[in-house]
């Protein structure tokens, strides 16, 4: 009987730092000494550079492209400590059609029994997160990935996004598809930002798995092409990424989460709005008051 | 051996799994060299299933088939089931001429005879930009309240696949609340170049989600025989060894597709069609496919027979049936051979199968210098070079000067036809026939694909091949009236193949038909004409 492999999808908004969080959960779990794979499945390709020293890789799209009959070995680029590094691919903007990509990538994948092959512990789907399509669902169908994460800024286009994603899990949910496992927030300095994020899950039935703060560490790795792990190993910012690393492998129960509705989104956001004035207006008064009296 | 992953919904397509191509010209020996299971050496490398043949290419294609039209055309036949197409309206087409073959073929084994149960959730624009899932879920009601079959199989297309409606989930969800399998086929036209990757998609369905998982008997006699809509010629044959046979997939029932797994051994009409379940069969049921050449000729029957009963442990009663048959055959035989002496042939149809009829055509005697086979499988799912039917072909009955893979391709075969001049040809896709009528050459429509099968069916070869050459004056006459729909310059070139050498002579044919003659730089070439 082979084991089972724990195949995690990690969603989130284009640009909320999805791919960063992701590289350096594979780079943490596999330092760790979990054999990992990490499988971009966004169209820009660039999911798993920082674990490649910046370097971009085939995508296997690419690769079936050019011949029809393609090996999985042949798309899997070994990146930092020994991961397993696989980019879907896609199209270039405007044309074709990037969900239909993911779907023929991951079938591809999946017909050739390549992951028990490779004896792996963990696979990684970082996928772009507006779940736009059927296509950029296929990661959290039935038989695919078991548990979701998604990055999530306290930005409410992010959230947005996020609970896009819910209702997603939730139609799916019945059917045998992926279940969720929380919240990975995302750039969290302010006490606010955690404060909405906070208010999100509570709401939506789910929890926050790390709260990972803005640093320039993350910045710093990512210009030389690698995770904080692999560049700054012995960082504040990296145990933040193991302690989430840690989580994510011992995770087990994943649950339907209860997405807002748009209408109850909105009213949430706006309530959010108001209340974000109001600290404001109450934070710049004491500064208005010392600039009358100098 | 690689396995054959039923964990998926979706089958591995042939080019990916055998390195399937559609278009190649040369001599049958070649192509036997660069394909062999064990000598590999094709352009691309590579032994065995990593073996890649070059395919030669095309500057555009004139004719092909569907991948799903083949999954519809087993799931649809399946007679106490029911086929969803979940597609826009006009993928149902194929339809009006399956229920014709079905029909006949319910007739020629002697069921009820009735049309096929094909539904289609006529999927709009609407339903492109919202998902047609919820159509498909009323669908499945619908076909459930009206016809309770005994298995759904509902079938994906390119419009679809594109939107990714998730049909696995609609079939998990009514498989469970209606406790029949409900089976999701993706079976979309882009994903193969060619059609036989729809015959591997409904079987993979079938292997999943029919077949019995753990029988609880095994059936010793049970013959499972993969096969279309041919008339019984199995029974009789399987009769002398005192096994039974159980056809599937057309027009079998639920329960015969079910059985599959408490038969003895499994066998096909035709390699193209049964490698794929013949091989699921084995690894996943432990129901052993025979590992010999097809039934095809005497010699292919001999070691078919033989390979069949050494599963089913008959040695004693093949020996006896095989001398039984030679000795009632070979007078005959002898008989035909005189009276066809000096005539020359032509094959044209799918794959093995086409292998299969020019061992009989040899066995005649009859002269078989070209065909055009509709593509060709390097390798089959078994890997296992006793079933190498070309191999088998070239190495007992020589080799064939003109072997051309070409998917269909009418331009194609009238060029081969002129340049090979045979007296007659056998077909199976009958659309291509009256470019050989043009030509003044006879056509024999292989309708019945089994007529050709075993001892008998190189018996009955001869008397057709008799009988339709008493037509050959009325073709003769056909051609003195008829124009050639190719222009001069087509029409003079004797080389079929020469638009995959030099495609930018397309150009030289638009100057040659009066149009001012403007040099374009050649374009890029299609790989594959699929």
């Amino acid at each position: 009987m082979s084991k089972k492999i724990k195949q995690i999808a990690i969603y989130g908004k284009g640009g909320i730092g999805k791919s960063t969080t992701t590289s350096n959960i594979t780079a943490a779990l596999s330092e760790a000494g979990y054999n990992v794979m990490q499988f971009g499945c966004d169209p820009k390709s660039d999911s798993t550079n920082t674990l490649r020293g910046g370097t971009y890789i085939p995508t296997v799209l690419d690769v079936l492209r050019e011949k029809t009959k393609v090996d999985a070995h042949e798309v899997i680029y070994e990146g930092f400590n020994g991961i397993h590094c696989v980019e879907a691919g896609g199209p270039a903007p405007g044309v074709g059609c990037a969900g239909r990509g993911i779907i023929t990538a991951v079938q591809f994948f999946k017909q050739q029994n390549i992951f028990e092959e490779l004896d792996l512990d963990v696979v990684l789907y970082d996928v772009l997160g507006d779940v736009v399509c059927g296509g950029f669902a296929v990661p959290i169908r039935e038989g695919i990935a078991e548990h979701v994460f998604t990055v999530s800024s306290a930005d409410f286009m992010s959230i947005y996004a996020s609970n896009n994603l819910f209702k997603g899990i939730s139609n799916y949910s019945k059917s045998g598809g992926a279940l969720l496992g929380g919240v990975i927030a995302n750039s969290i300095n302010q006490s606010y930002s955690k404060e909405i994020v906070d208010d999100f899950v509570k709401r939506t039935n789910t929890q926050i798995l790390e709260y990972v703060p803005r640093s320039v560490t993350v910045t710093q790795s990512e210009l030389q092409g690698k995770t904080v792990i692999e560049a700054a190993p012995d960082s504040a910012q990296a145990d933040v990424y193991r302690s989430l690393a840690k989580k994510i492998a011992a995770h087990t129960e994943s649950k339907v989460p209860t997405p807002l509705e748009v209408s109850e989104l909105r009213a949430w956001a706006s309530g959010w709005g108001q209340h974000l004035l109001e600290l404001e207006r109450r934070n710049s008064a004491p500064e208005a008051l010392a600039k009358v009296s100098s | 051996m690689t396995k054959i992953n039923i964990e998926n919904t979706a089958v591995e397509s042939r080019e990916q799994r055998l390195g399937t191509i559609v278009s190649w010209y040369g001599k049958a020996s070649e192509l036997s060299e660069i394909s062999q299971y064990s000598k590999g050496g094709g352009c691309g490398g590579g032994k065995g299933r990593r073996c890649t043949i070059c395919e030669a290419s095309g500057p555009f294609s004139q004719a092909s088939g569907c991948t799903d039209a083949m999954a519809e055309c087993q799931a649809g036949n399946i007679r106490d089931a029911v086929l969803i197409k979940h597609a826009p309206l006009g993928c149902s087409s194929f339809q009006v001429a399956l229920n014709t073959i079905y029909r006949y073929g319910l007739a020629m084994r002697g069921h009820k005879i009735e049309n096929v149960t094909v539904t289609s959730t006529n999927l709009r624009e609407d339903d492109m930009v919202f998902g047609g899932i919820d159509k498909l879920r009323l669908t499945v009601e619908d076909v459930w309240d009206r016809y309770h079959p005994k298995a759904i199989f509902i079938g994906a297309a390119c419009a679809t696949a594109i939107i990714g409606d998730d049909i696995d989930s609609v079939a998990i969800e009514y498989g469970e609340k209606l406790g029949i399998p409900v089976i999701p086929m993706h079976c979309e036209g882009f994903r193969s170049k060619h059609w036989s990757t729809g015959f591997d998609a409904s079987q993979h369905g079938i292997l999943r989600s029919i077949v019995r998982k753990n029988p609880e008997k095994k059936q010793e006699d049970l013959v499972n025989v993969i096969s279309l809509w041919g008339s019984d010629v199995f029974t009789p044959m399987l009769k002398n060894l005192n096994l039974r046979v159980n056809y599937v997939v057309d027009m079998a029932s639920v329960e015969d597709l079910a059985q599959t797994s408490e038969a003895a051994a499994t066998v096909a009409f035709c390699n193209t069609l049964g490698t794929y379940l013949s091989e699921g069969l084995e690894q996943h049921y432990g129901v052993p496919q025979v590992r010999a050449t097809q039934p095809y000729g005497i010699k292919g029957t001999d070691e078919w027979i033989r390979a069949l009963a050494k599963l089913t442990h008959r040695e004693e009663l093949a020996e006896e049936y095989i001398a039984r048959e030679h000795a009632r055959i070979e007078p005959i035989i002898d008989g035909l051979r005189k009276q066809l002496a000096g005539l020359s042939g032509f094959v044209a149809t799918g794959s093995a199968y086409a292998h299969g009829m020019m061992c009989v055509l040899r066995e005649l005697g009859i002269t078989l210098k070209g065909s055009q086979v509709f593509h060709h499988d390097p390798i089959y799912d078994s890997e296992d070079p006793a079933q190498d039917t070309l191999a088998f072909l070239v190495d007992n009955y020589g080799d064939i000067e003109d072997f051309t893979v070409s998917v269909r391709q009418p331009y194609q075969f009238y060029t081969t036809l002129k340049k090979v001049k045979p007296d007659f040809i056998t077909i199976r896709h009958n659309g291509l026939a009256p470019v050989a009528s043009r030509l003044g050459i006879p056509s024999i429509p292989l309708g019945d694909e089994h007529q050709a099968i075993g001892y008998q069916g190189v018996i009955n070869m001869g008397f057709i091949i008799l009988a339709v050459m008493k037509r050959q004056r009325f073709h003769q006459d056909l051609a003195k009236h008829v124009k050639s729909p190719y222009s001069q310059w087509w029409t003079a070139q004797t080389d079929a193949n020469i638009l995959s050498k030099h495609p930018e002579l397309i150009w030289d044919d638009v100057s040659d038909a009066g149009v001012s003659a403007v040099k374009r730089a050649p374009q890029p070439i299609s790989e594959g004409t699929g």
